[in-house]
């Protein structure tokens, strides 16, 4: 019996003496892990609010760290269906040329884990556009396969996507019959070109696309009238 | 001096961790699609190698026999998440890449089983140092499987292009890509110390 107490007891000693010390390791570096999470949402922010042709910002560069403060970066649970989940907050930017800009995200189960991507839809007049979308999780994809979603022209092939695209439901061309076409003429008829370079990988761009259309709904439910 | 740079340097080839004692093959086969990763992986395992080989070295003589195992998984550990938050706070973007492969280092068998082995035998310095030299080795591995199979997956190493991507063979990049690689490299390692040892 004092074997056993004796040695649980030493145990449970190693075992304090090692939360303590990463106890004040996390409050040490607590500050810069919340500073690198708010830096990286503001970097997938900004990036979609960029117009995907000329590169240039949608609206006042100023604009984007003010709205961001005053609505929160927290991620909020906006809504949860078997397809995926929206996160908030929706971010409203008024942008340059009197529109506006929504920023929210998106998730959909990918190969190993959710896939989660941030989007700019534009509102033209009771419907949207897609502006932008940059994918922000993906480390438990495929390396080599689902995980080449990181790369900036495949995502390039996501948007931009006219509201006639958006209404028919967003599809991956695999899932559409593989037509002919260049991603520009498909994306119009709310199909995404990926196949010919993500070679094998479809269930990641299938679960980007999801995503963009539970986003899509959510906004034209929520912000759709007038 | 000169045993201290025995031990320094007996991971590098002759006991080389990956190659030659054929340790933690989970991290070396799943995330050496780029050269970056692997090094990245690799000195993320030096620095909780050499920092847990230290304290193991410490509490040698604390640490009572039968429990003994717990209490190395418990320093490991515990190295392993102060490693995981440093990265996320100041290499996010590297944390994000390597994902769940940072908390599998608690359970690289490399770690285990240096502190079993050598650490838990002998003095701090030459523990520290041991540590040191073979997570020195097993970056050097993971840098090497890495740059080939970059290279000849992608075209690129270290994302710089080499060639163009028409001699891409994807099938680096895969699983299999990783086995043939390390197989034809522990081949070549196994060849090396045979010609060293002739000599």
């Amino acid at each position: 019996m004092k074997d056993i107490l004796k040695t649980g007891v030493t145990l449970m000693l190693f075992t304090l003496a090692a939360g303590l010390v990463l106890g004040l390791v996390y409050a040490g570096v607590k500050g810069r892990i919340e500073k690198a999470d708010r830096e990286a949402k503001l970097r997938a922010i900004e990036y979609v609010l960029k117009d995907p042709l000329t590169g240039d910002y949608l609206v006042e560069e100023s604009e984007i760290e003010k709205v961001v403060k005053e609505t929160g970066i927290e991620s909020i649970v906006l809504e949860e269906t078997s397809k995926g989940i929206i996160y908030g907050p929706v971010y409203e930017f008024k942008t340059k040329n009197g529109k506006i800009a929504f920023v929210l995200s998106g998730a959909s189960p990918g190969f190993g884990g959710n896939v989660v991507t941030v989007a700019c839809f534009l509102k033209e007049d009771d419907d949207f556009s897609l502006n932008s979308i940059r994918v922000i999780e993906y480390s438990q994809e495929t390396p080599g396969l689902g995980a080449k979603i990181a790369e900036e022209d495949i995502q390039k092939r996501f948007f931009p996507v006219p509201p006639t695209g958006l209404k028919k439901g967003l599809k991956v061309d695999k899932d559409a019959g593989s037509p002919s076409g260049s991603p520009e003429e498909l994306r119009k008829r709310g199909i995404i070109k990926t196949s010919d370079v993500m070679t094998g990988a479809t269930i990641t761009p299938r679960a980007v696309v999801t995503s963009i259309n539970l986003m899509y709904e959510y906004l034209k439910k929520k912000f759709g009238e007038g | 001096m000169a045993s201290s740079l025995k031990e320094f340097t007996k991971g590098f080839i002759k006991e080389n961790p990956t190659y030659v004692q054929v340790l933690g093959m989970c991290p070396t086969l799943a995330v050496t699609t780029t050269a970056m990763n692997g090094l990245g992986m690799g000195l993320a395992t030096t620095a909780v190698l050499s920092m847990s080989n230290v304290v193991i070295s410490i509490l040698r003589k604390a640490v009572p026999e039968k429990i003994r195992i717990p209490i190395f998984i418990v320093v490991i550990a515990t190295f392993v998440t102060i490693v995981d938050l440093l990265m996320h706070g100041f290499t996010y973007d590297l944390w994000k890449t390597l994902g769940l492969f940072i908390p599998l280092i608690v359970v690289n068998c490399i770690i285990m089983g240096r502190a079993e082995s050598f650490a838990s035998k002998n003095g701090v310095w030459r523990s520290f140092l041991d540590g040191l030299g073979m997570g020195l080795g097993f970056t050097g591995s993971l840098v090497l499987l890495g740059s080939v199979r970059e290279l000849l997956g992608s075209g690129t190493i270290f994302g710089i292009e080499v060639w163009g991507k028409s001699f891409n063979m994807f099938l680096m990049i895969l699983p299999p890509g990783a086995y043939i690689t390390l197989g034809l490299l522990a081949g070549l390692f196994s060849f090396i110390g045979l010609k060293l040892k002739k000599k």
